[in-house]
């Protein structure tokens, strides 16, 4: 069986990303004292091996670091990507006013403080809308200077379909670009669907 | 600022002799259920003839005809987003009272939409109580309604 | 029951659990100082929680690094947000010993923290809840893992016998580098050398000392090369070197050093005395060298060449 979704649900799911990715903007934005630039939200159904493409087209042959953490609640479950271009960890040290040398374990601290929030502050925007509150499992670091390609392995996934939502974060006047990605498990996408035709109905 | 405040109390002159009319509403947004909250969100006893845009080119052509006095607008949006919709409006000198409802909130997001000549600033998501709220401190929405 | 008394109960079995879980709670107020401290928190510190009542974390714990905690904790108070450290950031919070003391490979508590943020009634955020997760076999397991893969990365590297790259290995590095030299246009060079007249040594002396020709030579090369030089078994008894940037007389002068040092050097083995001379070949970047090849290619010429001039020397190639 798949599960699809219609062009109503796609643009509720834009929609329910939109206000979720803004406040996470917003605290980011507070944070960092900044203005991030908020893109409209990408949102597909997509195959397990169509999950390496997604990925790919995050970022352009570049180095990068990522983080990986889950989230559930009430039958919705899901994990969210957070990929960092590596040329972005010199300006976001800057930002944070990170004082200590900047090798791999001051990247990680950077990784973390802004996915922290990032990730944090979306899961919460997206779980208000539902009226439900996310539990969030801890932070993996999926690598660190790595070629997106190695970020998840390939092949044995126990799915076969997941909604992804892509979000490309911006900082203005800054070079740092980040890129966030939600995936919903099959099992979830038909619980939200249902709330969504409540919210659509 | 007092230009603008001025150039509001004229909006507000001019919205106050057409209202014998039903009052043209525009709800300008890229995705339909935001427009469908919106509407929703709306006071129920409001007389008004309202129209949608998908978009900032949309909206624009909407002012243009008249059709947005009362102008609800998303900031994020292709073609044309909220920001161009507002340089145009005071490019032109539209008669439009924008209220801003965006999901980007940041506080320069904000900011940078009052500056453009916006009327109010919502966050979204949007609900009755909020757009009464609003409406009714601009003068918008008499008690009455 | 009535219903206030079963209210009590479960706020008494709701404690129960607080205090026995076998997670760390830790209530902290704007000023960090602790409000409420679990029996996790207890049994592993040896802190009783009238011990730490109102104190300020970093003055009871000074393991925690001040300035790096508040740095996590702040959006939580100002941004209502949770935020999270892993044990790769810091091993651990508080310096707690291993829960299995005796079998444990760890002397210390691996932990992963939660921050969260407690809302009072007006919204506002005046208490912070920090939560300790024991990670220890999760990351003993996984630095294993890390040490097995990097063990197992130098052996698939390494020549056994010279402790240099094997071949394979060694051409990978030198294609990159060769990538390297196309793109920035820097000089680098690359030098095979072979023992001379290696075939006799293992006639006269026979293999087992013919094996420790090639590793004293091996020990030698690696004193002699910089750290980013790279330095391979290329074949039997023939090495190559990658110098670095590096010109060609200054990999002329390497390997001048290197021969003398070795035509100087009496190799022992029980019963025999070996000496023993070498024949370098020395070829710079080209950019004729569009193919990682051809400076293999160039290199193996110039080697040919101080073989045929009598050996024990070195040639530096000469394109046409």
């Amino acid at each position: 069986m798949t599960t699809l979704i219609n062009e109503d649900q796609r643009d509720c799911y834009q929609e329910i990303t939109n206000i979720a990715m803004g406040q996470a903007a917003d605290r980011l934005a507070r944070l960092l004292n900044v203005y991030v630039i908020l893109p409209i939200p990408k949102v597909n159904m997509i195959s397990a091996s169509e999950l390496h493409m997604a990925l790919a087209d995050t970022t352009i042959n570049d180095n990068v670091s990522a983080v990986c953490q889950g989230f559930i609640a009430s039958g919705i479950a899901g994990e969210a990507l957070l990929i960092f271009n590596d040329a972005s960890f010199s300006d976001l040290a800057k930002l944070m006013n990170y004082k200590g040398p900047l090798d791999r374990h001051g990247e990680l601290e950077l990784l973390m403080d802004v996915s922290s929030v990032l990730i944090g502050a979306c899961i919460q925007g997206i779980g208000d809308q539902f009226e439900i509150s996310f539990n969030q499992g801890h932070p993996v670091v999926l690598g660190q200077h790595c070629h997106v390609d190695d970020l998840v392995k390939s092949g044995n996934h126990q799915w076969s379909q997941t909604l992804a939502i892509e979000i490309h974060y911006e900082i203005e006047n800054m070079n740092i670009n980040c890129d966030l990605l939600l995936l919903f498990t099959e099992d979830s996408v038909a619980k939200i669907n249902q709330q969504i035709d409540y919210l659509l109905d | 600022m007092i230009i603008q405040g001025f150039r509001l109390l004229l909006k507000t002159i001019n919205l106050k002799a057409t209202q014998i009319m039903a009052l043209p509403v525009l709800i300008c947004d890229d995705s339909s259920f935001a427009r469908k909250q919106m509407k929703r969100a709306l006071p129920d006893n409001w007389d008004i003839d309202l129209t949608f845009a998908g978009n900032g080119l949309e909206g624009i052509e909407a002012i243009r005809q008249g059709k947005g006095e009362v102008v609800f607008l998303d900031l994020t949006m292709p073609e044309m987003d909220g920001y161009g919709v507002l340089e145009i409006i005071r490019k032109e000198d539209l008669p439009a009272m924008v209220i801003v409802v965006s999901g980007d909130i940041q506080p320069d997001a904000q900011e940078r939409v009052k500056k453009l000549g916006a009327m109010a600033f919502i966050k979204k998501p949007i609900d009755k109580e909020k757009a009464t709220q609003i409406l009714t401190e601009f003068g918008i929405l008499s008690a009455a309604e | 029951m009535s219903n206030t008394k079963f209210e009590f109960a479960e706020m008494h079995w709701l404690m129960d659990v607080l205090q026995s879980i076998d997670v760390g709670l830790v209530i902290l107020d704007r000023d960090y100082k602790i409000q409420l401290w679990n029996g996790f928190m207890e049994n592993h510190s040896g802190l009783r929680p009238i011990e730490v009542q109102d104190k300020a974390l970093f003055e009871s714990f000074h393991d925690i690094p001040e300035k790096w905690f508040r740095q996590k904790a702040e959006p939580v108070f100002e941004l209502k947000t949770r935020t999270f450290t892993i044990w790769e950031q810091r091993p651990y919070l508080f310096k707690f010993k291993n829960y299995r003391p005796i079998t444990g490979r760890a002397s210390t508590m691996y932990q992963n923290s939660s921050i969260i943020p407690l809302e009072s009634a007006d919204g506002s955020v005046n208490h912070i809840c920090l939560i300790i997760y024991d990670v220890t076999d999760i990351a003993v397991n996984r630095e294993d893992l890390t040490q097995a893969n990097s063990h197992l990365a130098h052996l698939s590297q390494t020549d056994s016998l010279t402790q240099l790259y094997n071949r394979g290995f060694w051409e990978e590095e030198f294609q990159r580098e060769h990538k390297r030299c196309i793109r920035s246009h820097n000089a680098s060079c690359l030098v095979m050398f072979d023992i001379d007249h290696f075939k006799n040594v293992n006639d006269q002396y026979g293999h087992q000392a013919g094996d420790e020709v090639i590793r004293t030579l091996s020990s030698m090369v690696l004193q002699t090369a910089r750290e980013t030089d790279i330095c391979g078994r290329y074949g039997g008894e023939e090495f190559a070197i990658m110098l670095v940037d590096t010109n060609a007389s200054e990999a002329t002068f390497f390997t001048e050093r290197l021969r003398k040092k070795v035509a100087a050097m009496i190799v022992k083995t029980d019963e025999h005395e070996i000496q023993f001379t070498i024949s370098s070949g020395v070829a710079e970047f080209s950019e004729d060298f569009t193919k990682h090849s051809q400076w293999i290619e160039a290199a193996d010429k110039a080697l040919y060449h101080a073989k045929e001039n009598g050996r024990n020397r070195t040639t530096v190639y000469q394109s046409k």
